[in-house]
C-alpha cells in the first residue's frame, strides 16, 4: 500500500487526482459588470467564502446582507489570543491566558505562494504578511520507537538518507547494473550528479567528512581562533534510517502546497477575517442562526434565530442566496432544493482535527534547541509541534502549537475534556522537548468536531462521492448557490473557499443578468 | 474479530491520507490505532464520544449532534449499524470500504466486530435497554461504503 511503504509525498501525489495539491485556478479580480438595479443577495456565513462573495457582490452593486452564527467574522479563519474565550459543543468554555501578542491559529495557518486568490484579498484588504516556515532543517523528526526515542534533526535524516541512496545508486551505476537504462554517455553525468546530490566523497561514498557534515552538521562546528578546527559528524547508517521510518518526514516539503514561499498574516490568520469584517461592517448580522431556507419564483426567504434571544424568529429576504454554511449543519437545515443538491449536502463527511496551543515561560526551543519557526514531526499522537514564525529572539514567554492532530488520534483527543487534551499534549511533547514540564504555563485546545459553527474541520470527498455529488453540490438550484472549501477541489484550504465563492457568484450574476434581477 | 490484511492496509493508508489537504502536516509514522483491540465501551469513549458526548447526551450549536440517550431510533440495530458503517450527513463512515474509490481520507475504519460491539454498547447504555445483540456476521451483511 502506498501509505505503508512510501511516505507522505507519494500519498500526496496519489491525492492529486482527487483535487488536492492543484494550483489555484484564480484568474484575477472577478468581473460582475451589469448587475440588475436593486437586485439583492443574502449570504449565509461570514467565513472566507461568504465574505469574499459579499465583498464582490456589494462592489458590483448588489444589495447584500450576510447572516453569521458567530459573534465575529472569519469562521475557521480565526486566531485565539490572550483574553479570548471559546465555548465548544458540550458547553466547555476555555479562557485563553496567553500573554499579549501571543496566539495560535486553530484553523488555517499558512498560505502557499500560489494561492493567488486569498493572497489577492490580503493585498486588497491591507493585511500584512510575513514568512511561514514550513521546513526547518534544525527542527526534529521523532519516532518514539527509534534511536531510543531521541529526536533527530531533519537535516541529519535528510542528508543521510539522500547520501546513502546516492551511494547505492553510484555503486549500481559503476557495477554496470543500470546499463540497460543509462547510456554510456549519461553514465558519467549520472555519477557526477549523484555525488552532488548526495554529498558523496570523490570516490562516491557517503562517509564522515566535510561533504556530509556540511549538510548534516558537524560534531564540532567550525569556529574562529584556536578553537576553530571542526570535527565532522558520523552519519547514521542506512539500516537505522530505514528502520526508523523517519525518512517519511522528508518529502512533504517537495509538495507544491508546502513549497517555499508560504505566508502568514502578521498577528495571526484571523487578521484576514477581521479585515473582511471591517470592510463589510453593518452588512454582517452576527449571532444569527439559520433555521430554514425557502425559495420560490420570487426570491429566497431565510428564517433565523437571534442567538441572544433563543426562540426568536427573524427573516431575511433576497432575490438570490449564496450559502456557505458547512455541510454537516446545512444538512440539518430545512431547505427546498432539488434531490441532487440535497443528496450532495448529506454525502460529505467532515474530517476530525485538533490543535493545541501551549504557553511556556521562555522560548526554550530557540534558546536551547536553536529551532526558529517551522515544524517538528513525531509518531506520538500529537503528530506535530510547530514553532512560532515570528517574534524570534524576543525575551519573555512564547507560545507554540503543541499538537496538530488528524485521524483517529484527533477523534480520541476530541473525546477528552479541553483540560485533559492540554495535559496529554504536554505529557507527549515532553518526549520531544524535555523542557516542557519545567516551562509550561497554560494552554488552549480546539477540537474541530466540537466547533459549534462547523461540526468538523473540512469536507472529505472520495472519488465515488466526487463522481456522484460534486457537480450537484455546485450547480445553482433555482435561486440558491453553495460555496465554501467543501465546494472546491482544494478542500480545507482557504483558496478553495475563495475560488468556489468567485465561481458561484459569477454564475449567480449571470442568472441575475439573464432574468433582469428580480424576475 | 475479523482481520483482513488487505482491508487493514487500506485503513492504514486512509487514516494517514486524511492528514493531507487542510494541513497535510503529518508523516505516516503514526502509531497503530489502539482502538483496534478495544471493546464497545472503549470505541465509544475514544471515537463516538467526540461528537455524541459523554453519556450520549448530544450537543447543539449551529447544528446538533443527536442525543443517543433515549433515542427511539436506536430500537433498530440496523439503523444504528448502518449509520456507523456509512455515516450520516457530516458524520464520517466507519465501515471498511469495499474498494479504494469509496475510501474516506482521515476516516477511521472499524472491523465488523468492532462495529457490532459499539452498536451493542450504545443500545444498552445511557438508559437505553435494548436486549437484542448484533453480531459481526450480521454487520457484514449490511452495505459497506462503496458496496452499493
Amino acid at each position: 500500500m502506498i501509505g505503508a511503504t512510501a511516505g507522505v509525498s507519494a500519498m500526496y501525489q496519489a491525492m492529486s487526482s482527487l483535487g488536492f495539491a492543484a494550483e489555484s485556478p484564480y484568474r484575477g479580480p472577478v468581473n460582475l459588470q451589469g448587475a440588475p438595479p436593486g437586485a439583492s443577495v443574502v449570504v449565509l456565513g461570514a467565513g472566507i467564502a461568504g465574505m469574499t462573495a459579499a465583498y464582490e457582490l456589494r462592489n458590483a452593486g448588489y444589495r447584500v446582507q450576510v447572516l453569521e452564527y458567530n459573534g465575529r467574522p472569519g469562521g475557521r479563519n480565526w486566531t485565539l489570543r490572550g483574553g479570548d474565550s471559546y465555548t465548544e459543543l458540550g458547553g466547555a468554555t476555555q479562557y485563553c491566558e496567553f500573554d499579549k501578542d501571543l496566539y495560535i491559529n486553530p484553523g488555517p495557518w499558512r498560505i502557499p505562494y500560489h494561492h493567488r486568490g486569498i493572497l489577492s484579498y490580503c493585498k486588497r484588504l491591507g493585511v500584512p504578511l510575513e514568512a511561514f516556515v514550513q521546513v526547518n532543517y534544525n527542527a526534529y523528526l521523532h519516532s518514539s520507537r527509534a534511536f531510543g526515542g531521541k529526536p533527530r534533526r531533519y537535516r541529519e535524516i535528510k542528508a543521510d538518507y539522500q547520501g546513502h541512496v546516492a551511494e547505492l545508486l553510484a555503486k549500481a551505476t559503476q557495477q554496470s547494473a543500470l546499463d540497460t537504462s543509462v547510456t554510456k554517455e549519461d553514465r558519467e553525468k549520472l555519477l557526477e550528479s549523484l555525488r552532488d546530490w548526495g554529498a558523496l566523497d570523490p570516490d562516491f561514498t557517503y562517509v564522515a567528512g566535510d561533504s556530509s557534515s556540511q549538510r548534516r552538521g558537524y560534531q564540532k562546528h567550525p569556529g574562529g581562533g584556536l578553537t576553530a578546527r571542526p570535527i565532522p559528524s558520523q552519519p547514521i547508517g542506512l539500516g537505522d534510517i530505514l528502520e526508523s521510518r523517519l525518512w517519511q518526514g522528508i518529502a512533504l516539503a517537495d509538495e507544491m502546497d508546502m513549497q517555499t514561499a508560504l505566508f502568514q498574516p502578521v498577528g495571526g490568520m484571523g487578521r484576514v477575517g477581521e479585515a473582511f469584517g471591517r470592510e463589510l461592517g453593518p452588512l454582517i448580522r452576527y449571532r444569527s442562526k439559520v433555521v430554514a431556507i425557502q425559495q420560490d419564483a420570487h426570491g429566497v426567504t431565510v428564517s433565523y434565530e437571534d442567538t441572544e434571544n433563543p426562540g426568536s424568529r427573524l427573516t431575511a429576504k433576497a432575490d438570490w442566496c449564496l450559502c456557505t454554511i458547512p455541510l454537516p449543519i446545512l444538512a440539518q437545515i430545512q431547505m427546498n432544493v432539488g434531490p441532487g443538491m440535497a443528496a450532495a449536502i448529506g454525502a460529505v463527511p467532515y474530517a476530525s482535527a485538533v490543535k493545541v496551543g501551549l504557553q511556556f515561560k521562555r522560548r526554550f526551543w530557540e534558546e536551547d534547541d536553536h529551532i526558529y519557526g517551522g515544524i517538528s514531526y513525531t509518531d506520538l499522537p500529537i503528530m506535530n509541534i510547530a514553532y512560532p514564525n515570528t517574534g524570534y529572539h524576543s525575551g519573555g514567554k512564547g507560545v507554540l502549537l503543541g499538537a496538530y492532530i488528524w485521524g483517529q488520534h484527533a477523534m480520541h483527543f476530541t473525546a477528552m475534556s479541553p483540560q485533559e487534551r492540554v495535559q496529554k499534549v504536554v505529557e507527549y511533547g515532553s518526549q520531544v522537548h524535555p523542557q516542557y514540564p519545567q516551562e509550561f504555563e497554560n494552554g488552549i485546545a480546539v477540537a474541530w468536531h466540537r466547533s459549534p459553527f462547523t461540526m468538523g474541520c473540512f469536507g472529505m470527498w472520495t472519488s465515488d462521492t466526487r463522481d456522484k455529488h460534486y457537480d450537484n453540490l455546485c450547480h445553482i438550484d433555482g435561486r440558491i448557490a453553495l460555496a465554501g472549501e467543501h465546494a472546491s477541489y482544494i478542500p480545507g484550504w482557504q483558496e478553495g473557499a475563495v475560488t468556489s465563492a468567485l465561481d458561484a457568484i459569477e454564475r449567480l450574476h449571470a442568472h441575475a443578468v439573464e432574468q433582469g434581477g428580480k424576475a | 474479530m475479523t482481520s483482513h490484511v488487505g482491508k487493514t492496509c487500506v485503513a492504514a493508508l486512509l487514516s494517514t491520507l486524511g492528514a493531507v489537504g487542510f494541513a497535510a502536516d503529518t508523516t505516516s509514522t503514526q502509531t497503530a490505532p489502539d482502538v483496534i483491540t478495544a471493546g464497545g465501551e472503549e470505541v465509544y469513549g475514544h471515537i463516538c464520544q467526540a461528537c455524541h458526548m459523554p453519556g450520549g447526551q448530544g450537543a447543539e450549536g449551529a447544528g446538533h449532534y443527536p442525543k443517543l440517550a433515549g433515542d427511539p431510533a436506536l430500537a433498530s440495530w440496523q439503523y444504528v449499524a448502518m449509520t456507523v458503517l456509512s455515516g450520516r450527513n457530516g458524520m464520517p463512515p466507519f465501515g471498511e470500504p469495499a474498494h479504494q474509490d469509496a475510501a474516506n481520507f482521515g476516516a477511521v475504519h472499524l472491523s465488523d466486530q468492532k462495529i457490532a460491539e459499539v452498536v451493542n454498547y450504545v443500545r444498552s447504555h445511557f438508559g437505553n435497554k435494548y436486549k437484542d445483540k448484533v453480531t459481526a456476521s450480521q454487520v457484514a451483511k449490511l452495505p459497506h461504503p462503496g458496496s452499493g
